[in-house]
């Protein structure tokens, strides 16, 4: 069963979210309860016995890491050590990427390796930070696992979940939740069901498969496919779990209204730029400034952005379109980062209307040509 | 303080004279980015002031005046 697909996902999810929401608005915790109902929806996307153990090695693995390095690091607080907890953390997910280029590799795949690879890092990264002193069994497997984000995320943050695990809720607050909740998974799956399956049915299913003017078409159905398709999946997600008391952040705010590509990353997927930011593109040039590594600061801001964008390309998948992708967008924010330092009447030009909707337009097309190389039909 | 952070930010961001006011918004008016934002830690670091990066809430740093006040409490 995939995640937010098929008629029997959605009878399961509100079957099972039927007495969580019932307890909730009688005031009730929902930590056990959330982990019940992520534990049985688990069962049901990992429906096969391959799938699950490989989930439980990959649990037991992730558990091992983190509880392993919160107790090394109160004996050694060398950064090659975190270094080496993170490449083990990312192994599962190196593997199955790996596997799309090495054919007998294909023997591990695990649903949901993506985002929960995300999860652990962060947990390791807080812990070398001293931001994570202590991990209890149950909320980190939780959150490891939970389940409404497994598959397309937002990628929530460990303190930040568990204090919402552990928040008390009056009734009244619980019931806004719950509203939210349900508006956020109703427009969620209009978005996906509607919008995008029409967007495909009716405009990317009927072009031809080459041609300038099909590939020009092509560029703006899928821009407005991903969109919906995306937003969609996380707002089912982000709906879900408000039903079951946890405030995952947004990933979505109207992107096609940013003047620029660095405000474009601020509205589009915004859990896995926020993310980046933090914890790849920050601390890069955090430590390139102390370290004095360029002979100007701007250069840092440039190879960051480009470090940031193709990690984030290639953790799409090992392949040259993905490269090529995430090389693009790092460049196009070093591009953005010179216009922005060069030229200062950009800012003016900015909060100008006229100025302000044409720079809209050319950020829209820029990210919709980023899409092109992400499909793989350029090439 | 107040004065010492909005003479960095001028520096770092090449803003003219009195645009940074103590009360202006920083992330919203589109003075400060990700990497302003790090020149600035940086250089309150130089100056003996360590501001966890990872730890600050934007909302929490959005003015000169609450970074100032952030500041002071590290020390």
């Amino acid at each position: 069963m995939i995640p937010y697909q098929g008629l029997l996902f959605f009878i399961l999810l509100i079957l099972l979210l039927l007495p969580v929401a019932y307890f909730g608005l009688r005031g009730k915790k929902l930590r056990v309860l959330g982990a019940v109902f992520t534990a049985l929806m688990l069962l049901a996307a990992f429906d096969s016995p391959k799938a699950l153990v490989t989930l439980a090695i990959f649990w037991l693995w992730q558990s091992s890491l983190c509880f392993g390095y919160l107790a090394f690091r109160k004996r050694c607080q060398k950064r090659w050590l975190l270094w080496l907890f993170v490449l083990a953390s990312l192994m599962p997910l190196i593997l199955v990427k790996l596997s799309a280029l090495v054919p007998p590799l294909r023997f591990f795949s695990l649903l949901g390796v993506s985002y929960m690879s995300f999860r652990a890092v962060q947990v390791l990264i807080e812990i070398y930070d001293g931001r994570i002193k202590e991990l209890n069994v149950l909320d980190f497997g939780y959150f490891l696992l939970f389940f409404p984000s497994v598959s397309s995320g937002p990628i929530d943050r460990y303190r930040r979940f568990v204090a919402d695990v552990h928040a008390e809720r009056s009734r009244e607050e619980y019931r806004a939740m719950l509203q939210t909740g349900v508006w956020k998974m109703m427009t969620g799956a209009l978005y996906n069901f509607v919008f995008a399956n029409l967007i495909w049915q009716f405009w990317l299913a009927k072009l031809p498969e080459h041609g300038f003017l099909a590939t020009w078409s092509y560029l703006y159905g899928y821009t407005f496919y991903m969109f919906f398709n995306f937003a969609g999946y996380s707002r089912m997600a982000i709906g879900t779990a408000y039903v079951l008391g946890i405030k995952l952040p947004e990933n979505f705010d109207r992107p096609f209204l940013a003047c620029d590509m660095k405000e474009f990353w601020s509205r589009w997927h915004i859990s896995l730029s926020t993310w980046l930011r933090d914890y790849v593109y920050t601390r890069f040039c955090m430590t390139a400034l102390r370290g004095k590594w360029f002979r100007s600061q701007r250069t840092s801001a440039y190879l960051g952005y480009i470090l940031t964008m193709t990690l984030m390309g290639l953790w799409h998948g090992l392949t040259p379109a993905y490269l090529v992708y995430g090389l693009y967008h790092g460049l196009l924010m070093s591009a953005n980062e010179v216009l922005d330092t060069r030229y200062k009447g950009m800012k003016k030009l900015k909060k100008l209307p006229v100025p302000r909707a044409m720079m809209c337009l050319v950020t829209f097309h820029l990210f919709g040509f980023g899409l092109l190389i992400f499909s793989g039909r350029l090439f | 303080m107040i004065e010492k952070i909005i003479a960095i930010l001028n520096e770092i961001t090449g803003a003219d004279a009195g645009e940074i006011q103590p009360d202006t918004e920083l992330f919203a008016e589109g003075i400060l980015d990700s990497f302003g934002l790090v020149q600035l830690l940086v250089a309150l670091e130089d100056q003996g002031c360590t501001l966890d990066a990872a730890e600050l809430d934007r909302d929490a740093i959005s003015t000169p005046e609450k970074l100032a006040a952030l500041a002071e409490q590290a020390g």
